[in-house]
């Protein structure tokens, strides 16, 4: 991630996701806010769950899915500004081991939100309502697609 | 939510998987069917084409190497001018062509610095300081203290916070207007603009609007237009940056842009300008200052100033100035200023010096200005020509007051105005276009430039030159003009080639 050195990559969001040790540190960050809700009292175990994978899944898609551009100044001409951060990781590739991983993580969240919540249904419809948010918008299909002129510009 | 206990055990939740609603079992199987799909996907690049081996034989097959460079037909225009001229010694107030001397009505020299002996002395001095080259670009071993001097002197000189200094004056705007202006955003351009400004604008990859030459209510139009896109799509709107780029003198029509207007349309529109003074700087103003000082506006009403040292000044090289924070963007997103090596020394060196000589005296400037009006009166008086060009701008342009239909035959006939003047001692030049690539081209004409250092005499015999010159010229196509005017020009060929 050496912005604007020589030899390097003009937009390192291309490539952040493929460093040493972000994907564990990626997973001990959501376990870490896990045990901070579940260490407050009026939290039950099912509710403390639920809003981990909310408050994941929320963040993710904000991150991901709806801030375009790049934290830094590239010199790329400004090709980056109209593409989300999901649609920049690995150059706009699909199915990389990357976007794999991203993709598995909200999945597995789900289902240990929906047994520790032992499959209610109210919280199947939060559960399954972030979750929505998170798995469409990473299908190949929906690459460059913006719904309904949603965050066009 | 009141089913939910607030804690549970292992045994009730593995009771809880085999009470699971059926539902819900239905979309985790989908959710499971669906990573395993993602997984044993193979990676792809979206929208790009895969061709099959076929296609690619015929692609093979179809590929004809260029070469690296093109042939130069023997007849090339350029060839040709370098054959018919020859020059020798300084390019100053007089030049010699093919051993005659000429009065140069050609050079962008206005202030006549060319030659002059201080700037030589100062050039040589700092070439024993430094040496010749600076061996690396600004930000790379290549910045010495005549180059912060010399911005110093500029931005003081301008009134600016802040001036940075390119080494080649027509990188200066072609860099400056992609630093800030990128894909998306929009640009309103004069269809005048030089060369310089033409190719910074493609470089920026920016919607450009073309507005008519120096017409304002052209301009407003196309803001108003502008405006009523934007209210339709605020959003857009907001990432949109949106600029005017003029010229302050342009070169090719020698006019002066509206700026007192142009900055009133800037607050009420809610743009940013660009102004470009090659030609401008050291040649407009009271002190040579440029557009801004000959309208009496503040510059910082103008976001960028970008001029030359090539022209007035005589060195090399080009500057921005503006403030501070918009200058120091350039510093490491100006691509000639971070990927050229800088000016060599000794050139910053004689700029600083031109700068001293120009604030010590402000005369040059009066004097350049009463030879342009003087030049601009004698030569409208003459019918045979059209002359285009502020009375008080150096630079003029002589059109045919007649002009053909074919655009070559135009040229021939003022090149062979050119080469009378030439034989009488008068040097004159024909303007060149790449003109496949200009914007918007004009006739052909003849670029004449005025000098601070022309006596009274000298623009007597420049005017007279001309006016036989043209009369010449046009008897003997008039004279031949019931035949064809291809023969007229083989005739005038001739003549020249004999009478070399």
């Amino acid at each position: 991630m050496n912005v604007g050195v020589a030899h390097s990559d003009s937009n390192p969001t291309h490539s952040y996701f493929n460093s040493k040790g972000i994907w564990l540190t990626y997973i001990l960050l959501v376990f870490g806010v896990h045990l901070l809700l579940l260490s407050v009292p009026f939290f039950s175990v099912a509710v403390a769950w639920t809003l981990t994978n909310v408050l994941h899944d929320v963040c993710m898609f904000v991150m991901l899915h709806v801030t375009k551009g790049t934290p830094w100044e590239t010199s790329d001409q400004g090709t980056s500004r109209t593409e989300t951060q999901w649609e920049q990781i690995d150059y706009g590739k699909q199915f990389t081991a990357t976007k794999k991983f991203l993709t598995t993580v909200p999945v597995v969240l789900f289902f240990l939100a929906s047994f520790y919540s032992r499959y209610d249904k109210y919280h199947f419809v939060v559960n399954a309502g972030v979750l929505a948010l998170n798995l469409i918008p990473k299908l190949p299909q929906f690459h460059k697609v913006r719904l309904f002129g949603i965050n066009k510009y | 939510m009141a089913i939910i206990p607030a804690t549970w055990d292992m045994y009730d939740l593995i009771q809880g998987v085999l009470q699971a609603p059926w539902y819900h079992i239905v979309f985790e199987v989908a959710l499971v069917f669906l990573i395993l799909k993602i997984y044993i996907s193979q990676s792809f690049t979206p929208d790009k084409t895969l061709l099959t081996e076929k296609e690619k034989d015929i692609l093979v097959e179809e590929w004809q190497p260029e070469p690296l460079a093109p042939d130069v037909p023997d007849d090339h225009p350029i060839l040709q001018s370098m054959e018919k001229y020859c020059i020798e010694g300084l390019n100053g107030k007089y030049i010699k062509v093919n051993g005659k001397l000429c009065i140069n009505m050609a050079t962008f020299n206005f202030l006549g610095m060319v030659g002059k002996k201080e700037l030589e002395e100062r050039a040589v001095k700092a070439l024993r300081v430094y040496g010749v080259g600076s061996c690396g670009p600004r930000g790379f071993y290549g910045t010495m203290d005549v180059h912060l001097e010399l911005e110093d002197e500029l931005a003081k000189f301008m009134n600016c916070e802040e001036a940075i200094l390119y080494s080649y004056g027509f990188a200066t705007i072609a860099s400056a207007i992609p630093a800030y202006s990128k894909r998306g955003d929009i640009i309103f351009a004069d269809e005048n603009v030089g060369f310089a400004i033409q190719k910074g604008l493609i470089a920026s990859r920016s919607h450009i609007k073309w507005f008519r030459h120096n017409d304002m209510e052209h301009l407003e139009s196309l803001l108003i237009e502008q405006s009523k896109v934007d209210k339709k799509n605020p959003k857009k709107a907001k990432v949109t940056r949106r600029f005017i780029v003029v010229e302050g003198l342009y070169l090719n029509t020698g006019k002066i842009c509206p700026l007192p207007k142009l900055v009133e349309l800037k607050w009420k529109y809610k743009v940013r300008i660009f102004l470009e003074e090659t030609m401008s700087f050291g040649v407009l103003g009271d002190t040579g200052r440029g557009v801004t000082e000959h309208f009496d506006i503040n510059p910082d009403q103008i976001d960028l100033i970008a001029g030359s040292l090539e022209n007035a000044i005589a060195s090399v090289g080009g500057f921005c100035c503006g403030k501070k924070f918009i200058i120091d963007h350039q510093r490491l997103s100006g691509l000639g200023y971070c990927f050229s090596a800088s000016q060599p020394p000794m050139l910053a060196a004689a700029a600083i010096e031109s700068l001293h000589i120009l604030k010590e005296q402000p005369r040059l400037l009066v004097d350049l200005r009463e030879n342009c009006e003087k030049v601009h009166e004698k030569l409208s008086n003459l019918s045979s020509i059209k002359i285009f060009g502020d009375a008080i701008s150096p630079i003029k342009h002589l059109y045919l007051t007649e002009p053909a239909s074919d655009r070559e035959f135009d040229l021939r006939t003022l090149e062979n105005v050119v080469d009378y003047a030439m034989n009488e001692g008068v040097a004159l030049t024909v303007a060149r276009y790449l003109d496949p690539e200009e914007n918007n081209l004009m006739p052909p004409s003849i670029r004449l430039t005025v000098n601070c250092d022309l006596t009274d005499e000298e623009i007597n015999k420049v005017v007279q030159v001309i006016s036989s010159g043209f009369r010449e010229v046009l008897k003997k196509l008039s004279s031949v003009d019931m035949s064809s005017p291809l023969d007229s020009v083989e005739q005038g060929d001739g003549e020249q080639r004999a009478s070399r």
